[in-house]
């Protein structure tokens, strides 16, 4: 082992060499510890998803009728949600064309490619916030009995894991400005890219649970 | 480097709790029972994470 930032490593190879897969083996702690926190955070909301099935399951109408209108609650995916969606996903192949190009050592195409990034994730969650208003005035509250419940817990959890990668996405940002990163030396791009993609996903899977799956004991 | 130690192999860890949590969820689905999504969902996300901790594990080590 060195004194430098690398576990299990040799001195002379990326970063990110356990990404790469190069001879010499080895990984380098910020996207080991990256891993190792991802591994976590998959469980945890594994549990969360596990719990919206649990509550589904022993709901006979699902979405449940409004108290205040007498009809089912509905998620609108226009216009909020979709077009979130589509940006969230856009900002997944930003957040690698700048990994991409710190590797290849464009610091203009790596700063131009994150601030990009953060935007959109600032929007994303600006975007996430008008809806959770309009949703208010429709009467879906965190109080509208288990289906207001999980439904802001699983995206309430998801936007502060957003809100999250855009501290991050700021700090590399911030760090990339002032000339931190160089094509050999930018481990926490890497392991804020890998957090990003992670939060994408994510997200791609809760959309397709509450807004695409099919409810239950339609009236 | 030795061709099962290759970091690519870690999904095959993963796969084995999807194969799993595929099999938890077509017993109950062939029986008719009520299908236990609960647990499918677990056991496939714990399948995604083993996979990622394998893949630490693998590709962590030093080859020499």
């Amino acid at each position: 082992m060195t004194t430098e930032s690398h576990a299990l490593t040799t001195t002379d190879h990326s970063p990110v060499a356990g990404l790469s897969h190069d001879t010499s083996g080895g990984i380098s702690n910020v996207v080991l510890g990256m891993l190792l926190f991802l591994t976590s955070e998959v469980m945890f909301f594994a549990g969360l998803f596990a719990a919206y099935f649990a509550v589904r399951a022993k709901t006979e109408l699902w979405p449940p009728l409004n108290p205040e209108t007498g009809g089912q609650f509905h998620l609108e995916i226009l216009p909020l949600v979709g077009p979130a969606t589509f940006i969230l996903i856009l900002s997944s192949l930003t957040c690698q064309m700048a990994v991409w190009a710190i590797r290849r050592g464009d610091h203009v195409a790596f700063v131009r490619n994150i601030a990009v990034t953060f935007l959109i994730g600032v929007t994303f969650l600006v975007m996430q916030a008008i809806d959770y208003v309009e949703l208010g005035a429709e009467g879906l509250t965190m109080a509208s009995g288990p289906y207001g419940t999980t439904y802001f817990t699983l995206t309430g959890f998801h936007g502060a894991h957003v809100f999250g990668g855009v501290v991050m996405l700021g700090v590399v940002l911030y760090r990339g400005m002032a000339g931190q990163f160089s094509a050999r030396h930018h481990d926490a791009v890497e392991a804020t890219s890998l957090y990003w993609h992670f939060v994408d996903v994510v997200w791609i899977l809760l959309f397709s649970l509450l807004y695409l799956l099919p409810g239950k004991g339609h009236i | 480097m030795h061709p099962l130690r290759h970091p690519r192999n870690a999904i095959f860890v993963g796969l084995l709790f999807v194969t799993i949590g595929a099999i938890y969820w077509g017993v109950q689905y062939v029986a008719g029972w009520e299908v236990d999504y609960a647990g499918v969902t677990l056991l496939v996300l714990l399948g995604v994470a083993m996979a990622v901790m394998a893949y630490v594990l693998i590709a962590g080590s030093p080859n020499d």
